[in-house]
């Protein structure tokens, strides 16, 4: 569904991917992690058209996307829930999720993902007249992945969910995850946390400093030594 | 000093105010969404003027038709504004884009002024009416009945442009682009095309205005300067950038000149709205509204 084949990109003259190339198909779910500023986020930026690749090349559906703006990779069906969120916080939860559908102009079509939306989330229909900047952090996380699934995506590209939340919501943003894949919604997903990332995704790819250094199943990730030292600490055991 | 002097002021103050609320909306909405401070916005106001003109003297139109028609050349005109300029500069502008963009506007008022002047040349180019006659207020007090119809399309057309910015999904775009532009780009909102349709309606607010006030601003290639300086006024006083607040503060200033002008004597009116401008700048910078602007429509 997606591929990324080479890719680097930077900002200014400071380039940050080297040679990425990841896959993901569809239904799967599919973990980027690793430590701080690996260029996680700027891959995802880059696949969503928010930063220009200066090589290599992104394809989905089979289709070249690179160098498209993103307000038109967003209406390929893909959608990028960010790190900082970019809710409209003077507008309504209602407002904001109807502007997740923007690209949607159908009436029938916006209420039932409107519905759906709703249904996944209850929290954000008693918040539904509430304005975006008031809501808590754990809402806040919920309304963008609301408002990125208002479009019925094909691929939803997640930067860390877990950031700022408390331990017991982290476990929540996770199951809402963890179900949107149960539904057959296509993931990619950037994580710091990685032992709890690993035990709920399909595949994952490690990334340090700007490459794509290891790769494989949870299972294989999870059993992998160095990523045993590094990052969980040999006695840690899974949640 | 009685009571009806005092009607009579607020109804002088509230019709002025009609438009300046017009006027100052469309400033704000450029700024909140855009970023722009358009000091061509007088400009904008004049492009109405001549275009009612033209199509009500020239072409006898029947005046609202000739309205309407400039209303739409003043959209027009600021679709091609801003494609020219603004959506050329932001390909090239990144970092010192509101002192650009500034200047760009500067320069389209200078151009416009002196285009203007070589085409059409220094002529007024007014009329006496449009429907002639009188509306009475109150016993004491008649207006001219382009008075009150200029009153009423300012108020019809703030109502629609309010309307336009809640119900409609490009309305909500806009108010998204000026809330989170990565945001708006993410849900798939067009960037450019809400920048273009944003001036274009700026454009047609301020076209609106000069246009329905033909028979008392007659089109001249200098025109614009005063109701740009006016809007300007109203826009500091509430705060940059919040359309909500212009429109309230268009009234209040026109209010203030109405009563200052009473009571202070004509001439007066403008040392009155400029010391309040002063002490709110000293006193409090962010505007009457505060600071805390997160939209162009809501604060």
């Amino acid at each position: 569904m997606l591929q990324v084949n080479n890719l680097q990109a930077g900002y200014g003259n400071l380039q940050v991917l080297w040679d990425v190339s990841l896959d993901v198909s569809k239904g799967e779910f599919v973990a980027l992690i690793g430590p701080n500023g690996a260029g996680k986020t700027s891959t995802l930026r880059t696949i969503a058209g928010l930063v220009r690749p200066s090589n290599g090349e992104v394809a989905f559906l089979g289709k070249p996307i690179d160098g498209l703006p993103a307000h038109q990779i967003s209406r390929l069906g893909i959608s990028f829930v960010t790190e900082e969120l970019d809710l409209f916080e003077s507008m309504s939860v209602r407002e904001n999720l109807l502007l997740g559908a923007y690209t949607i102009h159908d009436k029938s079509k916006k209420q039932e993902s409107l519905d759906r939306v709703l249904q996944l989330f209850p929290r954000l229909e008693e918040r539904e007249k509430q304005l975006a900047g008031t809501l808590s952090g754990g809402e806040r996380k919920m309304l963008a992945i609301g408002r990125g699934l208002m479009s019925d995506p094909r691929l939803l590209l997640v930067d860390e969910p877990s950031l700022g939340l408390a331990p017991k919501l982290v476990l929540s943003a996770y199951e809402a995850l963890l179900e949107l894949h149960r539904r057959g919604v296509t993931i990619l997903l950037v994580e710091q946390n990685v032992n709890t990332t690993l035990h709920i995704v399909d595949r994952g790819y490690v990334m340090e400093q700007g490459r794509i250094v290891l790769q494989g199943t949870s299972e294989e990730l999870l059993a992998n030594a160095y990523l045993q030292e590094t990052y969980m600490g040999t006695d840690v055991s899974p949640v | 000093m009685d009571l009806s002097t005092i009607w009579d002021l607020f109804v002088t103050g509230v019709l002025r105010g009609g438009l300046y609320a017009l006027m100052a909306g469309g400033l704000a909405l450029l700024f909140g969404v855009m970023n722009i401070c358009n000091f061509a916005h007088g400009e904008l106001f004049i492009i109405g003027s001549y275009v009612a003109y033209f199509a009500h003297v020239t072409f006898g139109l029947n005046p609202l038709l000739a309205i309407l028609v400039a209303a739409a050349g003043s959209f027009v005109a600021g679709i091609l504004i801003e494609k020219t300029f603004f959506s050329t500069l932001r390909k090239t502008s990144k970092g010192e884009w509101v002192m650009n963009a500034f200047l760009v506007t500067l320069g389209v008022s200078v151009v416009f002024q002196n285009g203007a002047q070589l085409i059409w040349g220094v002529k007024y180019r007014g009329i006496t009416q449009y429907w002639g006659g009188t509306v009475q207020i109150t016993p004491r007090m008649a207006i001219a009945a382009d008075r009150a119809v200029a009153f009423l399309i300012s108020i019809g057309a703030i109502v629609l442009f309010w309307l336009f910015m809640r119900r409609t999904q490009i309305g909500r775009a806009i108010r998204a682009v000026s809330q989170n532009e990565r945001g708006a780009m993410l849900v798939g909102i067009d960037l450019n095309m809400i920048h273009t349709l944003t001036f274009a309606l700026g454009s047609m607010l301020a076209g609106l205005g000069g246009a329905s006030l033909l028979s008392l601003v007659p089109a001249y290639p200098f025109a614009g300067v005063k109701p740009n300086i006016r809007s300007w006024f109203v826009v500091t006083v509430v705060g940059l950038g919040n359309v909500g607040g212009s429109i309230v503060g268009g009234f209040i200033v026109g209010l203030l000149e109405s009563f200052a002008y009473y009571f202070l004597g004509q001439g007066w009116q403008d040392v009155a709205s400029l010391v309040m401008l002063i002490l709110l700048l000293l006193f409090k910078p962010s505007g009457l509204f505060g600071s805390e602007v997160k939209g162009v429509l809501e604060r």
